[in-house]
């Protein structure tokens, strides 16, 4: 199960905000936050995007 | 008897003369019941006499020795044969070459369509090429010389840098999977997309490779199930316009458990730019799709799919709907995916035509350094604080854009005192097409201490960084 957490890291454009995704089994993945919001919004609207042409 | 006179028009009371007699009115056919009555008639034939016998309808001349028949033509008629139109029994016979007159217009060939048969085919556009086809009436075709290579990457499922063996869970979201390749599932359905040999060698043309989309056995979820290949606006715009093929080659696992076997083959287009069709529709999308009958044998299918000049977004995809509660063997498997401008399938290309250029063809949307070693080597880097560094890392190939996530596992910072500094969090800092560096928590550090950015005492440790669409 993964498991998301923020944190904010300095950049020299500021202060940045990432989402951190620990997949639970050593492996991770990082993005800024509004990266991972746009994909979650996506992920939340996704429905079987075609119907099976039969 | 001597050679005639020729012709004369005697006039009133003219005197006939015996050479008149023998130069111009015995210089006529005579005329005789049989032979025989000739024979008696005339007992000293002399060269150039002609006569008709009344017994046998004929004409014979003497030539000087022997009475022999006349000269006439012995065709009663003329049958037009293989090719050829026309003929006739009598008066002017006309014949006319088929072929010929089947040709109307510049450019026209006039192939065989069977033992002694024939058809037109008309010339192809500008700068098309002749193929020989099977299937077509003359068994050969004009097509569009393939100027534009094969779009699909990782077209024959060579590249799977993520792993070979992708575990999705249910409602995963999109996940890719093979290289360029994407994918997401519904409610209970978690599923395996795994790279597996053909082993067919009969069936397909020395494809090493397929990808095997399995609803893992157990699960009940029959939503549909979508892989996608999404391509960038600027590899998109030379097929707008355009009438496509597309092909594959795909088999079904034992329990395929799709209604009919169908595996669904999509084309769809859309007008926006650089849109990820696996995410969600497209803007102004255009769906094209053909069912696909699969067993478990390989066999390439072709789909043709006409192009909307306005389309700037091309996605092509596969997809079954699962019945039922999966077995074992719950899958499909498909390679050798291409698109092809035409109507007609050409012979299976990948888009680099190596591995080397498939990867780097990949690695543009996504690269993954996995050095294979317990402390292999990704970059150099620095502490910069007790609890903090970073490392930078140099792409192979230059990203589509700049890379938006990053991916790692078991990574550190060894310091020049050749302390291991187990890295616990890792971000893209400042990066670009090229290179990025990498902001890292980690702890027990000296501050400002060049460094190494190594796998922790792991060879399956990676970084990876993507720049899909």
């Amino acid at each position: 199960m993964d498991n998301v957490t923020f944190l904010e890291i300095e950049a020299l454009g500021g202060i940045q905000t990432h989402a951190f995704i620990d997949h639970g089994n050593g492996e991770f993945t990082s993005m800024l936050k509004s990266i991972y919001d746009e994909q979650q919004a996506q992920a939340e609207h996704f429905t079987p995007i075609v119907t099976n042409g039969d | 008897m001597a050679a005639g006179l020729g012709f004369k028009t005697f006039t009133s009371g003219e005197v006939l003369t015996a050479a008149d007699t023998n130069g111009y009115l015995m210089q006529g056919v005579m005329v005789f019941a049989s032979a025989s009555a000739r024979t008696a008639a005339i007992t000293a034939p002399t060269e150039g006499q002609y006569s008709y016998l009344k017994d046998t309808n004929s004409t014979e001349y003497y030539d000087g020795a022997a009475w022999v028949a006349g000269v006439e033509g012995d065709i009663s008629g003329v049958t037009a044969g293989t090719g050829i139109s026309g003929g006739g029994t009598s008066g002017t016979v006309t014949v006319t070459n088929s072929m010929a007159t089947t040709i109307t217009t510049k450019g026209d060939l006039v192939p065989g369509t069977g033992s002694g048969t024939f058809a037109r085919l008309a010339a192809g556009n500008n700068g098309e090429s002749l193929y020989a086809d099977s299937a077509a009436t003359t068994g050969l075709r004009y097509s569009a010389t393939p100027s534009a290579s094969n779009p699909v990457l990782n077209s024959a499922m060579q590249v799977w840098q993520r792993g070979t063996s992708i575990s999705l869970t249910a409602s995963s979201g999109v996940v890719y999977t093979a290289d360029r390749w994407a994918t997401s599932t519904n409610a209970n359905q978690a599923c395996t997309v795994a790279r597996q040999a053909t082993g067919d060698t009969t069936n397909l043309p020395s494809i090493q490779y397929a990808m095997r989309y399995q609803r893992n056995s157990g699960q009940t979820g029959t939503g549909l199930l979508l892989t996608t290949q999404s391509f960038e606006t600027i590899n998109s715009i030379p097929f707008a316009g355009k009438t496509v093929t597309v092909s594959f080659y795909a088999r079904a696992g034992a329990n395929f458990s799709s209604a009919s076997s169908v595996l669904v083959n999509y084309l769809m287009t859309g007008t926006g730019t650089d849109q990820n069709r696996q995410s969600g529709a497209y803007t102004g999308e255009v769906t094209g799709n053909n069912n696909a009958t699969l067993t478990t044998t390989w066999q390439r299918f072709s789909y043709t799919y006409s192009v909307a000049a306005t389309a700037t977004e091309i996605a092509t995809g596969f997809a079954y709907t699962p019945v039922g509660t999966a077995s074992t063997n719950d899958y499909f498997e498909v390679t050798g995916v291409q698109i092809d401008i035409g109507s007609v399938a050409l012979p299976f290309r990948t888009n680099a035509g190596t591995i080397q250029g498939e990867l780097a063809a990949c690695q543009r949307y996504y690269w993954r350094n996995t050095p294979g070693q317990s402390y292999g080597f990704f970059g150099t880097g620095t502490t910069t604080g007790t609890t903090s560094g970073w490392g930078f890392v140099t792409f192979p190939v230059n990203m589509r854009t700049i890379p938006s996530t990053l991916d790692y596992s078991t990574i550190a910072l060894q310091d020049s005192a050749t302390n291991i500094l187990a890295v616990t969090v890792a971000s893209l800092g400042e990066n670009s097409v090229y290179g990025c560096t990498l902001a890292l928590t980690v702890s027990g550090a000296t501050a400002n201490r060049p460094a190494r950015l190594i796998s922790n005492n792991n060879s399956a440790a990676y970084i990876g960084v993507g720049a899909e669409l």
